[in-house]
């Protein structure tokens, strides 16, 4: 039997786990985990759509630039979360361990050997990819600061006030 | 072996400290402390901010010190725990809604997962329900029969500098928006337990200077940004000048102009930064469309107040100084522009701290002739109601095909829906000026709106993470209409929104704009003697 044959009998379950297993690194991991309504729960409810939508691509070996757009909004939500970067990147890592897991058994590992090396690299490639998305983001958050000094959000807080100015000035002057 | 491996695995990522409260929880919330570090708070009040605002009447601004909240020592005075408990105290006889919010919990949890701070954080603290409990653990054990006794059992606690600083914490991981109190059975509003916190912080000389210092320009100059009279003046001229080379035609608009029908109230953002420029922009449009008697004020120049965000008593002064420079201009009435905060103050706190108005008319359009009876007391009404009731009446030449470039979605800002309930006018408007328009998924919008996260002046840099994480329930509703039906546009009437969401939009969605609804109307008006050509961007098109 083909690996994606037995992944795909157990898909369900595999997600189901690897999802869990992210958003157990959240605090409040019951109700990530629990609320199914994607807008009452972003943070959720955006980790098993696209954790859903990434595995098949694993399994395909599509390619790293196949992996970006799925990992780009988890990465997204990462990066704002306060992890640091390998926590950040860290629940990618785990599918690996999941599946071979649900394999159920060393016999079964040592058959498809060949065929989880190659799910195993996919899953490495979009490690690698997860780590560039996470330093654009961290990149990107530099840039919206640096937009918001520029649209003079800024001067709210980094001006002198006017008439202290001019009581420098007239300070001076005497 | 796997198995082994994965947990592993996890306790990498669970139990290394998490950043965000300094250690994974394994505790109960009481015993996590509140830990900072760089980029997880607002920076403290600069302290020649404190010291002019402690120096002006009415106003009680005390310790002000350089501190910083990463060291251990706050140089708190050595009173503190007195002055907090006694303006605890103050508080509860003053406001009777505090007394009963601190007893009619009942835990119910209702709230508990309608936070955005919450929903993107997952830290527990960031449930309203344990948000409040942070003051009422303190409030049982000093105010209630027995509550010492009971002690930690009953979840109530002594009042530590550890407590101290988690109300600092998390009333500042708060943008008092009110969702929270949509859900809760006894209309617990959990804003308002935020704001006592945040007030008595300020006993105590503990306080964020993207507050302070805005009240403090705006107590000084009349607005936020500190801009003087003159140089708000040419702000709003140059303005006109963009909108003469847009569409030919001049305006002029006048300043502190005695005797005029109108006095026009907006957030000083609008005449001064992106994109709120084009909202003032369709502002001058629109009233020039009209011809409507009205002026601008140099003095009254700033619509938001940030005393709502730090004490009754700030929020009170600055409020009071639109009304006073109404009162000196001798105009009928206010209108008022798009802004959030400034329209809570009004519904919410105007009448008791400053009204009623009576020196003012119940505001009257010159146009239609429709009187507002909602604004009776306050004399102030907001663009929205005033622009529909225009449109209504047929009473503007509108191009609605000039937005075509545009497709929309409206964003409720939480002072407009919850705090006012303006929800209707601006659909209404939206309706007539622009041709595509989508809603969010209904959880997201109307009174179940979430924040843009930056609320209450938490719309600083130095906490942008913070920012974002908080405005991902807002970010993630927009994409949906954004992937479905193509949303290029999130529209809202706050100018605060308008800042904070183009930051927002920029990290989670960068091909979605921000917007005021009057840009929007100022596009869609057809201008007696205009000359317009075709602007692929509407009042945003760079013409040379
Ligand atoms: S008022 Fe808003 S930010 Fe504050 S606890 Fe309630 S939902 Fe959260
Ligand atoms: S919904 Fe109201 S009563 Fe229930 S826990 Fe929240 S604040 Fe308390």
């Amino acid at each position: 039997m083909k690996l994606a044959q037995v992944l795909n009998s157990k898909g369900d379950k595999i997600i189901d786990k690897w999802v869990t297993f992210t958003l157990k690194t959240y605090q409040s991991s019951g109700f990530f985990i629990k609320e199914r309504d994607a807008f009452a729960n972003p943070v959720g409810g955006q980790v098993r759509s696209i954790l859903t939508q990434l595995l098949p691509l694993l399994l395909e070996g599509r390619g790293k630039d196949s992996y970006r757009l799925p990992l780009q909004h988890l990465m997204r939500i990462r990066a704002v979360q306060d992890f640091t970067p390998s926590q950040a990147i860290a629940p990618l890592n785990a599918v690996k361990h999941i599946v071979r897991e649900s394999l159920g058994g060393a016999q079964r590992v040592r058959e498809l050997e060949s065929e989880l090396y190659d799910f195993e690299f996919a899953v490495d490639l979009a490690v690698l990819s997860a780590f560039d998305l996470y330093t654009e983001c961290r990149h990107q958050l530099h840039e919206i600061r640096v937009a918001e000094l520029k649209t003079g959000t800024s001067i709210l807080t980094d001006s002198p006030c006017p008439s202290k100015k001019l009581q420098a000035v007239e300070k001076i002057s005497k | 072996m796997a198995v082994a491996k994965l947990e592993q695995l996890e306790q990498s990522v669970a139990s290394d400290p998490s950043m965000l409260t300094g250690a994974y929880p394994t505790e109960d919330w009481m015993d996590v402390p509140a830990e900072f570090y760089s980029g997880n708070f607002a920076f403290p009040a600069k302290v020649n901010i404190v010291e002019y605002l402690d120096s002006q009447k009415g106003l009680h601004f005390p310790n002000a010190r350089e501190w910083s909240p990463e060291q251990d020592d706050w140089k708190l005075p050595e009173d503190w725990k007195d002055i907090i408990l006694n303006g605890l105290k103050e508080r509860l006889d003053k406001f009777r809604s505090l007394k009963i919010f601190m007893d009619c919990c009942v835990r119910c949890g209702a709230c508990a997962d309608k936070c955005h701070f919450y929903l993107g954080t997952g830290d527990p603290k960031n449930m309203p329900v344990l948000r409040a409990e942070l003051l009422r653990s303190v409030y049982r054990n000093d105010f209630t029969l027995g509550g010492k006794i009971l002690g930690k059992m009953a979840g109530n606690r002594e009042m530590t500098i550890g407590v101290l600083k988690e109300w600092f914490m998390y009333s500042y991981q708060c943008t008092e928006c009110r969702r929270c109190s949509v859900f809760c059975p006894y209309g617990i509003d959990t804003a308002e337990v935020t704001i006592i916190m945040r007030e008595l912080l300020h006993l105590v000389g503990v306080g964020i200077n993207w507050i302070l210092e805005p009240v403090s320009n705006s107590n000084r100059t009349g607005n936020h940004m500190g801009l003087q009279p003159h140089t708000f003046k040419d702000n709003v001229e140059f303005l006109t000048d963009d909108i003469e080379s847009l569409t030919g035609v001049k305006i002029e608009p006048t300043f502190n102009r005695k005797g005029a029908e109108i006095l026009f109230i907006t957030p000083s953002a609008d005449v001064f930064a992106e994109p709120g420029l084009y909202t003032a922009m369709g502002y001058l449009i629109l009233f020039e469309h009209l011809g409507l008697d009205y002026t601008w004020s140099t003095y009254a120049s700033e619509g938001g107040n940030f005393g709502l965000f730090t004490n009754n008593e700030s929020m009170k002064k600055l409020n009071a100084k639109m009304y006073a420079e109404a009162e000196r201009l001798g105009v009928r009435y206010i209108l008022g522009g798009e802004c959030g905060h400034m329209w809570r103050v009004l519904h919410q706190y105007m009448d008791t701290m400053n009204g009623p108005a009576d020196f003012l008319e119940v505001p009257k359009s010159p146009i239609t002739g429709t009187v507002f009876q909602n604004c009776a007391s306050t004399k102030m009404v907001h663009v929205s109601e005033f622009t529909a009731d225009l449109i209504r009446h047929n009473k503007l030449k509108l191009d609605k095909s000039r937005n075509d470039y545009l497709t929309v979605t409206y964003h409720d800002s939480c002072n407009t829906a919850r705090a006012m309930g303006l929800m209707e006018e601006p659909r209404y408007i939206l309706k007539h000026v622009v041709n595509n328009f989508h809603e969010m998924p209904e959880n997201t919008i109307r009174e179940q709106t979430f924040c843009c996260g930056s609320g209450t002046g938490l719309n600083t840099d130095e906490i942008m993470e913070l920012r974002m994480r908080s405005g991902l329930p807002r970010a993630n509703a927009v994409k949906y209409v954004e992937d479905k039906h193509g949303v290029n546009m999130l529209s809202c009437v706050c100018a605060i929104d308008r800042a904070t969401l183009t930051s927002l939009m920029n990290y989670w969605n960068p091909n979605v704009g921000v917007s005021g609804i009057t840009e929007l109307v100022g596009n869609a008006i057809v201008l007696d003697g205009e000359t317009r050509g075709e602007l692929d961007e509407g009042l945003r098109t760079m013409v040379f």
